[in-house]
């Protein structure tokens, strides 16, 4: 569309699958009739003769011949309804509904404004009584949120507006402030992806006392309150506040996760830390009396229990061996009776236990090769250490660590390197059970503002 | 599922809004003076939604007359795959319209991203741009 707006006709390709995110998402950018051709779908493992066979087929939408589409896009002159100019307000319906309680209950799951579980229904008498659980102003604005960052407009949304979602949560007014604290950040819980993104959401300081969080035995799973609705309201404002979560258009996670239901809100055990290790809010420059909460994204986390080994030695073969769909950064979520055994093989913090892994953890032959053209490359002209790696043959573990903070492409060369391998100490000591993940650390932000 | 323009345009309130969220069977409230219970057995609730910005709406580029002798830009967005199609889409142009000169670009900055400077070269030296996949 950028390219339109400079006078360039463009005919874009998408597979028939993203048929209603494209016509959306141009609909939302102010081309509804943008002159998308469709392929089937999916096109990635085609070979190239396949290929060239749907060039020769059809449009599945149109049914027209595929190429006569694509000419067609650039050179058939404009209909008047392509060159329309001006302002549109989409509408988001009036500001209330009257209805009986249960056909309210249905009115929001079916409007794709809920969970899919039945909810507290706003009335403007429980959104006063959410309000409570700030300071700030109804009308102040908390934020944008987009359904994907940089592919869909951003909403915004003021503290009123949160206060319903919450309520809809089933919130009480004191978990207020770390609800507008995550909708504050604009993330997300649902981001659109086909990879099925899930968040993780951590809060750290006094308030988790304050408000009674659950840090110990079971602290992800469904036994309390705030951790239950805190999480469970930022996908529901995900939803109402950034546009986010229609199938098909706004949400496009093939399989989905069962983690965008509650998106594993917890808190940090930070008075089972080892000494020497400090919260994880305190390592991302806030104070010890701070009250904050964290975001983490990624997709899925595996548990793991005793395997004979120290555990710093057991999480380095793990950080080795495990491969998902992100290979370049990992979460831990450690119960204290692990960090107590990692502490007592002399890793006085969580910096230096990250620095041994980083340098002690090796890559599998096999995903190493993968996308390293220029290195096996150089490996067959006997470049070292390529020419060593290669030699070590396809079984073997190189010694080269996926977890070397590395700067995104194109990111500027003074930009700080980013988290690789963040942890928390969350659990009840029951056992000696830590949890690993692809989630990477994204991110903490004041809840006491909010207050 | 199929979406037509009409579903579209009401995605983006030229006509009465779907996406955004209009009811599909509770009524807008009524002016009743009050709050809560409005019937007996009614009551009355908050729209949960926030605020989309507003949309400005982006003129599609003339089109070109005729393709005869002129070059069009065929542009991966770094999809997996979307290179080896388009090689593909540039030996249909050689055997079918042969008089049009192709030129391929990977663009840069992933899926999402501009590249202001690859769109200058094709204003440049190019009167058309195919791309694929964009989803």
């Amino acid at each position: 569309m950028e390219v339109e707006k400079l006078g360039i006709p463009t005919a874009p390709i998408v597979t028939i699958a993203f048929e209603q995110l494209a016509k959306t998402n141009a609909a939302q950018r102010g081309m509804p009739d943008e002159r998308i051709c469709f392929t089937p779908h999916p096109m990635t493992n085609k070979t190239d003769a396949e290929m060239y066979q749907v060039l020769m087929g059809k449009d599945p939408v149109t049914g027209k011949p595929f190429m006569a589409e694509v000419i067609d896009a650039i050179t058939k002159p404009l209909s008047a309804d392509e060159k329309r100019t001006g302002e549109v307000r989409p509408s988001t319906g009036p500001s209330t509904y009257v209805d009986t309680p249960e056909n309210l209950q249905r009115f929001y799951a079916d409007n794709n404004m809920s969970d899919f579980q039945p909810i507290i229904l706003p009335t403007e008498e429980k959104v006063e009584w959410m309000l409570k659980g700030t300071s700030h102003h109804p009308d102040e604005i908390v934020g944008k949120m987009s359904a994907a960052q940089g592919a869909f407009p951003e909403w915004s949304y003021t503290v009123r507006h949160v206060a319903i979602n919450a309520v809809m949560a089933g919130a009480q007014p004191e978990f207020f402030p770390a609800i507008l604290a995550l909708a504050s950040t604009g993330q997300t819980a649902i981001f659109s992806s086909t990879s099925s993104f899930a968040r993780m959401a951590v809060v750290n300081g006094p308030y988790r006392d304050k408000i009674k969080m659950n840090y110990g035995i079971g602290a992800l799973g469904p036994f309390n309150d705030a951790n239950a609705t805190i999480g469970r309201a930022w996908t529901i404002l995900s939803k109402n506040l950034g546009g986010a979560g229609l199938p098909g258009m706004t949400y496009m996670g093939t399989t989905g996760t069962n983690f965008n239901y509650n998106n594993m809100c917890c808190a940090e055990t930070e008075d089972k830390l080892p000494d020497g290790w400090k919260p994880l809010h305190v390592r991302h420059g806030f104070k010890p009396t701070d009250s904050t909460v964290s975001i983490f994204t990624g997709w899925s986390l595996t548990n793991v229990c005793y395997f004979g080994l120290p555990y710093h030695e057991m999480i380095t073969h793990w950080l080795t061996h495990y491969f998902s769909t992100n290979n370049g950064s990992v979460n831990l979520v450690l119960d204290p009776t692990v960090a107590a055994d990692v502490k007592a093989h002399g890793f006085d913090s969580q910096d230096a236990f990250r620095e041994y892994l980083i340098k002690n953890s090796k890559t599998p032959a096999w995903l190493y090769w993968q996308r390293r053209d220029k290195e096996m490359a150089q490996a067959k002209q006997g470049v070292e250490p390529f020419a060593s790696y290669l030699k070590m043959g396809p079984d073997a573990d190189i010694p080269v660590s996926r977890f070397v903070p590395r700067r995104w492409p194109g990111a500027p060369p003074n930009s700080p390197l980013p988290e690789t391998i963040e942890m928390i100490v969350m659990g009840g000591e029951t056992n000696t059970y830590w949890l690993g993940g692809d989630f990477r650390y994204t991110g903490t932000t004041s809840i006491d503002k909010w207050v | 599922m199929k979406i037509n323009r009409r579903k579209l345009l009401s995605l983006i309130g030229i006509s009465p809004a779907v996406l955004a969220g209009v009811p599909t069977f509770a009524e807008p409230a009524k002016k009743n003076g009050g709050r809560g219970s409005v019937d007996t057995g009614k009551i009355e609730v908050l729209n949960p939604k926030g605020l989309p910005p507003a949309i400005q709406l982006v003129p599609m580029a003339p089109r070109v007359a005729s393709l005869d002798g002129k070059t069009i830009y065929l542009v991966s967005d770094g999809f997996a795959g979307a290179h080896r199609f388009l090689n593909q889409m540039a030996i249909w142009f050689q055997k079918n319209m042969p008089s049009v000169h192709t030129i391929y670009k990977l663009k840069a900055g992933g899926l999402a991203g501009d590249d202001p400077k690859l769109w200058a070269e094709i204003k440049a030296n190019g009167v058309a741009m195919i791309m694929a996949y964009g989803h």
